[in-house]
């Protein structure tokens, strides 16, 4: 998400991109964000339904075969514990808040105690467990709040259990806790998936309502901020004009209007890589003019930055050296195999002899480091001097740029 | 004409070309509004803001260059709009000025583009090499027209901020030879457009039947 900030010092205005500090935040509480969790709601609302369904099972067959049961009441106290349980289960898990570790432990517990109890309430050889298919109410819960993982742990759990005190295993109860043990973390694969789903849809939801409202500030800027601080850059012009209003309305606009501009979509280049036409509009002040291509010029960012410095530093030594407001020009362009910096002024020119006397003297300061950076690139920098103005012609090859190592 | 959405840019433009001696024969401050009363006025030169109500600048010059060829349509825009400033271009337009441009640039541009001059800021001479220059690296089919070096070195001149003046001093040439140089690029730069139509158009199959 970006921010927009305006700092009191000197009015400036920009924007702080916060890409990383948002993806970091993502991946501490994906599971607890407002999508993840309605997704799981939905998902426990589902299972009060199924947990309904397997208790009337599970009473309808521990009525049937009570018969099985050492006492009657013994069979009468599991029904009620399943009754009991599944009521505040249903409860319990409707609200988020209360859907804790112990929750889910406890339920787990319950469902193994009554497996366990198993063998003490209907003899050793018993065919059918005393929950059943109660037990899936527990597994689900368990895939459903900790995902696959919680799935597969409670899943290996309860079938461990329930095969470990059969007398005997035939098919169909090998059959049954296999389907335990597998549903577990089938179970909670999906439900991760939808969370993850729910959580793009919200991001991209999120993205289209940032798109419309830039575009919405932009319109409302551009139809009257903006108007109104180029009218008064242009009255600011006149004979009669207040020429510094007229230079910071100037200023204001350009600066709102980068600020736009680098707001607008599609405009974004790819990963560690930085759009140079947009870094060097960036120069743009009331005396220096940038032209360059419409589209984005891409470039790994290192390279970018020192092209963009390297101008920088060309248009400071026009203002060292031919004045503080001199007009300078900035020429972008782009080919396929190289891009072209030129940097132009008007002013008096370097005198012959000069540069090579300061090269002499160990003086070469902002000449130098022009050179430097672009040499570093692999590139040329060419200073083209005379009485009608300097020219520094910046060549910088593309390919391999991304192999030029930072130093 | 004058064509802009804000009443106050509307007033101080055509206030200083009344002044300056020129016939302001209409106003208007939409799109339609302006094909309508162009339709009726049929001015020689029209100042066009290209953020305007539907239909927009770039629209609005297509339907005047189609209507009244000889008009000429200078774009009078706001900075950083590249994208549009170029579409208008390639539409037809002849010149384009940015808003913060003094009261006698305006006029020296209307006078330039009524004389069927086109007027150039530095910014719009390095989109206009830019678009050269992409089309260079995607286009191995040669149906497009290409810039001389003549007119490519002209318009790098341009875009590096020298004057008409200038430039034919410096490449030894009459004024009126970078001029037409100049118009060359903008000529061509309206044909690449019309190309990529033509081929948009038999791409989609609209020339069938």
């Amino acid at each position: 998400m970006a921010r927009f900030w305006i700092s009191s010092e000197a009015g400036h205005i920009g924007t702080d991109t916060q890409i990383g500090f948002d993806a970091r935040l993502r991946t501490v509480s994906a599971w607890a964000s407002p999508a993840a969790i309605e997704v799981e709601s939905s998902l426990f609302r589902a299972l009060a339904v199924l947990r309904v369904v397997v208790l009337v099972n599970a009473i309808g067959l521990t009525a049937y075969r009570a018969g099985n049961y050492v006492s009657v009441t013994a069979a009468i106290v599991c029904g009620l514990v399943m009754i009991g349980w599944t009521a505040f289960a249903i409860w319990a898990y409707a609200a988020p808040s209360r859907r804790t570790a112990l929750l889910v432990g406890a339920d787990l517990a319950i469902a193994l105690g009554l497996l366990l109890v198993t063998p003490l309430l209907k003899g050793p050889g018993f065919h059918a467990s005393v929950p059943g298919f109660w037990v899936s109410g527990a597994l689900l819960a368990c895939a459903i709040h900790y995902r696959w993982v919680g799935g597969l742990l409670a899943g290996a759990a309860l079938a461990a259990v329930d095969l470990g005190l059969r007398e005997y295993i035939d098919q169909s109860i090998y059959g049954n806790a296999f389907l335990l043990f597998i549903g577990g973390p089938v179970v909670g694969y999906m439900c991760e998936s939808v969370q993850r789903m729910a959580l793009q849809r919200d991001e991209a939801e999120r993205a289209a309502a940032r798109a419309e409202e830039r575009t919405r500030l932009a319109r409302a800027v551009h139809d009257g901020v903006l108007q109104v601080l180029a009218l008064v850059q242009r009255r600011g012009g006149e004979l009669d004009g207040d020429a510094e209003l007229g230079r910071l309305a100037g200023e204001q606009e350009r600066e709102l209007r980068a600020l736009i501009r680098g707001e607008q979509p599609g405009r974004h280049p790819g990963a560690g890589m930085v759009d140079l036409a947009a870094a060097l509009a960036e120069l743009e002040t009331g005396n220096v003019t940038v032209s360059g291509p419409a589209s984005a010029v891409e470039l790994p960012a290192h390279a970018a930055e020192e092209i963009v410095a390297a101008t920088g530093a060309a248009l400071d030594n026009v203002r060292l050296h031919v004045g503080e407001d001199a007009r300078a020009w900035v020429l972008l362009q782009a080919f396929p195999d190289h891009v072209e910096v030129s940097v132009r002024d008007e002013g008096p020119g370097i005198p012959d002899g000069r540069l090579a006397e300061a090269e002499r003297d160990g003086r070469l300061g902002i000449v130098g480091s022009i050179r430097g950076r672009i040499l570093d690139l692999g590139g040329t920098a060419e200073l083209s001097t005379g009485r009608t103005g300097t020219e520094w012609e910046l060549i910088v090859p593309r390919r391999g740029l991304e192999k030029v190592e930072q130093r | 004409m004058v064509v802009d959405d804000h009443p106050m840019w509307r007033d101080a433009v055509e206030r200083d070309l009344a002044t300056a001696g020129f016939e302001v024969v209409a106003t208007a401050s939409t799109g339609r509004e302006a094909i309508t009363r162009f339709a009726a006025t049929r001015p020689d030169v029209v100042v066009l803001d290209l953020q305007i109500p539907e239909p927009d600048g770039v629209q609005v010059t297509t339907e005047v260059v189609a209507l009244h060829p000889t008009t000429k349509v200078l774009i009078l825009s706001a900075s950083g709009e590249q994208n549009d400033v170029l579409a208008a271009v390639k539409a037809g337009a002849t010149g384009y000025l940015i808003k913060s441009a003094s009261r006698e640039e305006l006029l020296d541009a209307v006078r330039s583009v009524a004389a069927g001059d086109p007027v150039f800021t530095p910014g719009l001479a390095g989109l206009v090499l830019g678009e050269f220059q992409q089309s260079a690296d995607t286009e191995v089919r040669g149906d497009k027209p290409t810039l001389t070096d003549r007119e490519t070195e002209i318009l790098k001149l341009v875009a590096k901020g020298l004057s008409y003046r200038q430039i034919a001093d410096r490449l030894v040439l009459s004024h009126r030879t970078v001029q037409n140089h100049v118009q060359n690029t903008l000529r061509k730069l309206q044909m690449h457009n019309r190309v990529e139509l033509t081929r948009y158009a038999i791409e989609q199959g609209l020339d069938a039947d």
